[in-house]
């Protein structure tokens, strides 16, 4: 019997004939699985991960409770007040994922999505020259059987591998987010993309409630299917705000209930004295810890501080 | 009459790998019933979904369809519950029984709700051609969430994105009770009035789930909080704590 003529809906008909199967019997062999078109066992699954490296945050503490640095195939949402380092990390991931295989790195390029303004190309050149150094100094210490010079990037190489979009409206935001599958699918070696910040225009006087929970968890959606169909990384910054919780004001991020459940993984930038802390509040895989880190005029680096923990929750 | 004897013969309890859980719920899931976890941001749901899975596909040999809406599904958490509890008799062929458990676990990331009905009517398909052979049966279906796949699409005007939530709800409980499956779905919370947070996706979805569970979690603590919201055999408020190890 012909596959076209079995009672099932056109799609799978479609499905079914586009993989092959065009009769019957063929089909009779089959386990489950093997029709399962779309599906990955987790064993698949596991091994596929160990072909994805992390984006470092150039902060070894960060990177360790991270377990090893931003995640592909994930939305990792960085939250925090004002002046935490938000839009630092966001530039420092930018950059590192440019960071050669031969390095550790990716070898990728990058998407920086702006809707604050808050994105200073000087400050990115710096960021960029000093990522560099480290290489080179790195390069010379451990490799000293190859030639000095090895390294041919240049800052401006760095600058040019940053995809940069300024947006000016929410519905610009949405716009944009739906063009990135056509642009990834374009420029197939992005494998970051920085939203900074995904809250801004959704802050400001939206006066039906309803509407940004649908927009919210619409774009969720489509990121989340951009980090599992290509691979990449997508970083979600966002803000802070206070809300009234068992009878007292606490500070929690911004966009809502709904909002916090949009993200694979959750890391809160916090002050502690005089301190940054990064803490992981959400994640499928890592325990909550935290990590200190600074920000210099290099980027993020290590916490200075001599008594360097890892504080374990 | 037929349907006790169904009930007797075929829809036995799931243990969910996690002890607390199951003395809440008199032994575990129940096949052929729909059970919802409802919690705030990072409650526990996934977890317990997780540990679900590494329970079902190590104990009981059985198959796992895994929805997956927001990439969280993790291969390497699900191999840190199954190394919980060593089996000496799995040491010894170690590696070659977790690819055997691993592969009877099938994940599908799904992004829309369409999507999902695709992936459930083939699911459908799939079972009913099963029943003749004896190979690894699926008794587990996740869908971790279904709020974030109706959220975009409820409220707004419109009637469809509700029609397409109930009907979601009842092709889950359609293959739960044809397919003798256990059928576990996470939602997410909302703030409600007074500041007291409620479950997402309104009145109607309420009386969809036959089990409701509401989870939360003591923050920095590994100890978790599970009452009962509904429970066709049960009344509801009855709460257990359990941990889940790192």
């Amino acid at each position: 019997m012909e596959v076209g003529r079995l009672p099932i809906s056109a799609s799978q008909r479609g499905k079914l004939i586009s993989a092959g199967y065009t009769t019957l019997s063929s089909l009779s062999s089959l386990s489950p699985s093997d029709l399962a078109l779309g599906a990955q066992t987790a064993w698949d699954m596991l091994h596929e991960d160990e072909m994805f490296p992390r984006i470092t945050t150039s902060c070894l503490d960060l990177d360790n409770v991270l377990g090893g640095g931003i995640n592909c195939k994930e939305v990792t949402e960085i939250g925090g007040v004002p002046g935490i380092g938000k839009t630092q990390l966001g530039i420092q991931l930018a950059v590192n994922v440019q960071i050669p295989v031969d390095y550790g790195g990716l070898g990728a390029k990058a998407i920086y999505i702006d809707t604050e303004g808050s994105f200073m190309v000087e400050r990115v050149l710096q960021i960029a020259e000093a990522c560099i150094e480290d290489m080179t100094e790195c390069n010379g210490l451990l490799r000293k059987d190859f030639q000095a010079g090895q390294l041919k990037m240049h800052p401006n190489n760095i600058l040019e591998n940053i995809f940069y979009f300024r947006v000016c409206s929410y519905t610009e935001q949405i716009a944009l987010t739906n063009y990135l599958d056509k642009f990834i699918s374009e420029h197939k070696d992005v494998k970051v993309v920085i939203v900074d910040s995904v809250t801004f225009h959704f802050r400001q006087d939206f006066d039906d409630m309803a509407l940004r929970t649908r927009l919210l968890s619409g774009i969720a959606l489509k990121l989340m299917k951009l980090a599992k169909e290509h691979g990449l990384a997508v970083v979600l910054l966002n803000q802070v705000t206070t809300k009234y919780i068992e009878g007292s004001f606490q500070l929690t991020l911004a966009l809502g209930d709904s909002w916090s459940h949009s993200c694979t993984n959750r890391v809160i930038l916090y002050w502690n004295g005089n301190e940054r802390y990064a803490y992981i509040d959400k994640s499928p895989s890592l325990r909550s810890a935290s990590a200190p880190y600074s920000v210099t005029s290099k980027g993020i680096r290590n916490s200075a501080s001599n008594c360097k923990r890892i504080r374990m929750m | 009459m037929e349907l006790l004897e169904d009930a007797q013969l075929n829809k036995h309890v799931l243990s969910t790998g996690c002890e607390g859980i199951d003395l809440l719920l008199q032994g575990g899931l129940r096949m052929g019933q729909l059970t919802e976890l409802v919690g705030a941001s990072s409650s526990g749901k996934t977890q317990v979904c997780l540990l679900a899975t590494s329970n079902v596909a190590k104990k009981h040999m059985d198959g796992v369809v895994y929805l997956d809406t927001g990439n969280s599904f993790s291969p390497q958490r699900v191999i840190d519950f199954i190394r919980q509890n060593p089996d000496p008799a799995i040491d010894q062929a170690k590696h070659r029984i977790l690819q055997k458990v691993m592969n009877r676990i099938l994940c599908h990331s799904v992004f829309d709700i369409f999507t999902m009905f695709d992936v459930l009517h083939q699911l459908e398909v799939n079972l009913r051609s099963q029943m003749q052979k004896g190979d690894c049966q699926v008794r587990l279906l996740i869908v971790d969430s279904i709020s974030s796949l109706v959220t975009p699409i409820l409220g707004g005007g419109g009637s469809q994105g509700h029609a397409l939530m109930t009907s979601a709800g009842f092709l889950l409980k359609k293959l739960a009770h044809e397919h003798n499956l256990v059928v576990l779905v996470t939602n997410h919370t909302v703030g409600g009035e007074g500041g007291i947070s409620k479950p997402a996706l309104g009145e109607s979805w309420k009386s969809i789930p036959h089990v409701r569970l509401r989870l939360s979690h003591d923050q920095g603590s590994s100890i978790y909080n599970v009452s009962v919201l509904k429970h066709p055999s049960m009344a509801s408020g009855k709460a257990a704590r359990f941990t889940i190890y790192d």
